[in-house]
């Protein structure tokens, strides 16, 4: 191979230290680091059609889809160059998760065409994506829980000879992979028994032994501890550097300026920009994904405080321990910290979901046991839960139904439901909170992320609460409806109420809570009164950097 | 990844529409096979065979009625046909021994709420599935009946008892008031009381239901119960109507009760269904039998005809409730 070739081969990326780096690349392709793309024996040969690096592989023009009326992704034009890590930012609902479904086939477009290597594609179907080498690697891992590392690695791939399957060879061969990413794992173990983390490894090596050319990764460092995400990312490199190109997916800018070479935005369907990594900053990305001042998003409203409605002292129960906080009438209380660092079971626990092994609540002065949901609420407590599919919504019944379950005793006279009272307070939250809906009778699945949030929240409107704890409130909910439920809590807090709020959204713990504690691991480490502390300083404390 | 789903252009039909939609359809097919059935043979529009087959109706549609509650908890409960034979051994027992026929009938119903808060113990505080726990009562108690009864049966002499099986009020057979008698009731507590929205609540997301202050112990125990006192009291009305008590009675009726369930619009899942509903699925797969007895159409075939029937109603049934998606 001679230089020329290996200028062209590593393309825009030829600096100073490029051409050594180059070599290093092609060393690894050709030494020790054999594995990946020998591995899989199934390579079609029109994933061989290369593309040299830096020029375009996967072009977009004027992509589209709409769903019925709505326009989930505007006619986007994005190309994608050839061996570089190409980040896609933007806030939930601006239609990353669109575009990967749309590139993987899994849906189809409305309109506008995709090249891919020059070919325009119809990218119809996930087989058809996988067979020109297009993969994804999804922020919930989907593979299978019960079988081994190795088997779930060569799913649908696997080794047989006479219609047996080579299960030894498999696992040899899995192993192997695994060693050579330097992962630690062993093959035969059953994947369920590992973390979410160590799983999502297992899916990005499965689709990289795949002769996968282009690879999507749909945020996958949420449920990753910060020494997943530094391996995840040295696999990420690596494969680049064998050529694969990399879509990265993410709403942690610190992460793509560690990783990536450019970057586009997408806001509310539209692509908005892309910028090479070099010639932007945090600032900008920002401006371009949200369109607005974080003042303007984030309204804060200062309410007086008044007495203290709850306050828990070492507080103890199944995943977290020793918490001592309270929320006074008029203030929202922060809790911050990464996902599983305890936050939502101490919530839970408060509520009297989960049992409490030692501590004390004190509601408004007097010390209460809770134990069970329906104590919590006759006291004057709301949830706004976690997961609204699996906690927070009855998906298969009725708007109405879900709004009226925390209050069906309220409207019950003598042995049956007042219909007509049950009917209007659904039609009044409906109303107050603009939930689109035709009608309190449409089921809660039908509904977008947002008015399924707005769905939870008039549940306990309608309750009525001194105390309203909301527990990522704002996950897969649209800008608008952000700013919907911010002025919401204004509301509250204006009638006297105090609010708990989780979440693992920097920024709106940060603008919005008058008190901010920040959990790890199961402990409240750091308290701060409202902006008394960087950014950068709440993190280290949740990361313990 | 959220899942991007838009209001508005593709919302489902309005749910209660669709159960009273779906009520009349189930009419219109039982109001045809009736016309059919009419015009096929001249002995089904005959007093005497409306009146029988309102009785053979009646003990399926009370079992599918209790059953019913249960499935919308998204459980089930196997044991009713055993809890049938069951009761009709102890109510005979009973009446053997001398026990006033007021008292006996009160004891054997609340044998029936016993059995269910058995089965509600076993699935919230022994973590065991509905499947299974209800399984394993419907072999228990037809061996505990055999027991008792040391294989064979017992006879019932007390007149008034078996007399009422054979009694008519108002020209209606009393067994089909007794449909009437457990199914107002019914019809208020599923879908006019609260209780009846916990269920379905329970069915479709059970810690949500939790989360919103909905007792969730309370109303599956409540279903289980609901489910086997209505056993019980078709064990009753069983009992009343061979005259005498027998544990291997009422064989596979769980079945034909979780069929006219079916039939009836209850979805497996859960959070689904109605209480008209199983009541017409009873009286549906009641005339298909009667009928077929009527035309002389072998009796295996019966069983093959009910087998196919369901397939192709339920199928139709969700065909329709996609087509509303």
């Amino acid at each position: 191979m001679t230089r020329g070739a290996l200028r062209a081969a590593t393309g825009l990326d030829a600096t100073a230290g490029g051409e050594e780096q180059a070599v290093a690349a092609l060393h690894s392709e050709e030494g020790n680091m054999t594995g990946l793309h020998e591995i899989s024996h199934r390579r079609d040969t029109e994933l061989k059609t290369a593309v040299p690096k830096g020029e375009p592989i996967l072009e977009l023009r004027g992509l589209q889809k709409n769903y019925g009326a709505v326009q989930a992704l505007k006619p986007a034009s994005i190309t994608f160059l050839s061996g570089e890590i190409h980040a896609i930012v933007g806030e939930n609902g601006a239609g990353k998760s669109t575009l990967i479904k749309l590139l993987t086939g899994v849906i189809p477009r409305t309109a506008g065409e995709v090249r891919w290597c020059g070919e325009p594609v119809r990218l119809a179907s996930p087989n058809e994506a996988i067979a020109r080498g297009i993969n994804a690697v999804h922020q919930e891992v989907v593979l299978c829980p019960h079988l081994s590392v190795a088997a779930n690695m060569f799913l649908g791939d696997e080794m047989k000879r006479n219609g047996l399957m080579r299960k030894r060879a498999m696992t040899g061969a899995a192993q192997g992979v695994l060693d050579d990413l330097g992962f630690n794992l062993p093959a035969d173990a059953t994947l369920g028994t590992l973390t979410i983390g160590q799983q999502q490894l297992v899916a990005t090596a499965r689709a990289a032994m795949r002769g996968t050319r282009f690879l999507i990764f749909d945020e996958p460092t949420a449920y990753l501890t910060r020494q997943e995400s530094t391996q995840l990312f040295r696999l990420i490199r690596r494969l680049q550097n064998e050529g694969v190109t990399i879509v990265y997916i993410s709403h942690r800018l610190e992460e793509v300026f560690e990783l990536a070479d450019r970057v586009s935005v997408l806001r509310d369907g539209t692509h908005v920009g892309t910028r090479l990594i070099g010639e932007t900053n945090e600032a900008e990305l920002i401006a371009l994904m949200i369109n607005r001042t974080i003042e303007q998003i984030y309204h804060k409203e200062h309410f007086p405080f008044g007495e203290t409605i709850v306050e828990t002292r070492g507080l103890t129960g199944p995943g977290f321990s020793d918490v001592s906080l309270s929320v006074r009438s008029g203030e929202i209380v922060g809790l911050y910290g990464l996902i599983g660092a305890g936050r939502s079971e101490f919530a839970l626990g408060l509520y009297g979901r989960h049992p409490i092994s030692a501590g004390e609540v004190y509601w408004q002065g007097k010390k209460v046991e809770i134990g069970n949901e329906r104590n919590a609420m006759a006291l004057g407590i709301a949830l706004a839960p976690e997961s609204r599919r699996d906690q927070g919504l009855c998906l298969n019944l009725p708007i109405g139904l879900n709004i009226n379950l925390p209050v069906f005793r309220k409207l019950t006279r003598g042995l049956t439901i007042n219909r007509a009272e049950e009917a209007a307070n659904a039609d009044r939250q409906i109303r107050d909170l603009q939930i689109k809906t035709p009608s309190r009778r449409v089921l809660a699945s039908a509904m977008s992320g947002g008015n399924q949030q707005k769905i939870v929240i008039g549940k306990w409107l309608s309750h009525g609460a001194k105390l309203f704890i909301f527990d990522e409130p704002t996950v897969g909910v649209d800008v608008g409806t952000k700013a919907e439920i911010y002025r919401l809590f204004a509301r509250l807090l204006e009638q006297g109420a105090g609010i708990i709020l989780i979440s693992s959204y920097l920024p709106e713990v940060y603008e919005l809570a008058d008190r901010l504690h920040v959990f790890r691991q199961g402990r409240l480490v750091a308290s701060h009164d409202y902006r008394a502390a960087s950014h950068e300083e709440v993190l280290a404390q949740a990361i313990n950097a | 990844m959220s899942v991007e789903t838009v209001e508005g252009s593709a919302a489902p039909t309005p749910k209660r529409g669709v159960s009273i939609l779906f009520g009349l359809t189930l009419l219109g097919l039982l109001l045809a096979l009736w016309l059919a059935l009419g015009l096929a043979t001249n002995a089904f529009w005959t007093p005497n065979n409306i009146s029988n087959l309102l009785r053979q109706g009646a003990m399926t549609a009370i079992l599918a009625v209790g059953q019913t509650f249960v499935i919308i908890t998204a459980g089930i409960d196997l044991s009713v046909g055993a809890v049938v034979g069951f009761t009709s051994v102890i109510v005979a027992w009973l009446l053997a021994a001398g026990v006033p026929l007021w008292l006996a009938v009160v004891a054997t119903l609340l044998i029936g709420v016993l059995i269910g808060v058995f089965h509600a113990f076993g699935i919230v505080r022994m973590g065991l599935p509905p499947f299974i726990i209800t399984l394993a009562t419907l072999t228990s108690l037809r061996g505990i009946g055999l027991l008792i009864t040391n294989g064979s049966t017992i006879s019932i002499t007390n007149e008034a008892f078996t007399n009422f099986s054979r009694a008519d009020f108002l020209g209606i057979p009393s067994l089909f008031w007794m449909v009437i008698v457990v199914a107002i009731p019914a019809y208020v507590f599923l879908h006019l009381s609260r209780f009846g929205r916990y269920l379905f609540a329970v069915g479709s997301n059970r810690e949500a239901a939790r989360l919103s202050g909905v007792n969730v112990d309370r109303t599956i125990y409540l279903a289980y119960i609901l489910s086997s006192t209505c056993a019980a009291f078709v064990g009753l009305l069983l009992a009343s109507r061979i005259g005498i008590g027998n544990a291997t009675q009422a064989e596979g009726w769980e079945l034909q009760a979780i069929a006219s369930s079916v039939i009836g619009g209850t979805s497996l899942f859960g959070a689904v269904g109605s209480v008209h509903g199983p009541l017409l699925g009873a009286f549906i797969l009641a005339t298909i039998n009667n009928g077929a007895n009527l035309l002389n159409v072998n009796s295996f075939w019966q069983r093959i005809i009910t087998g196919l029937l369901i397939i192709v109603i339920v199928y139709f049934d969700q065909l329709r409730r996609r087509g509303s998606r």
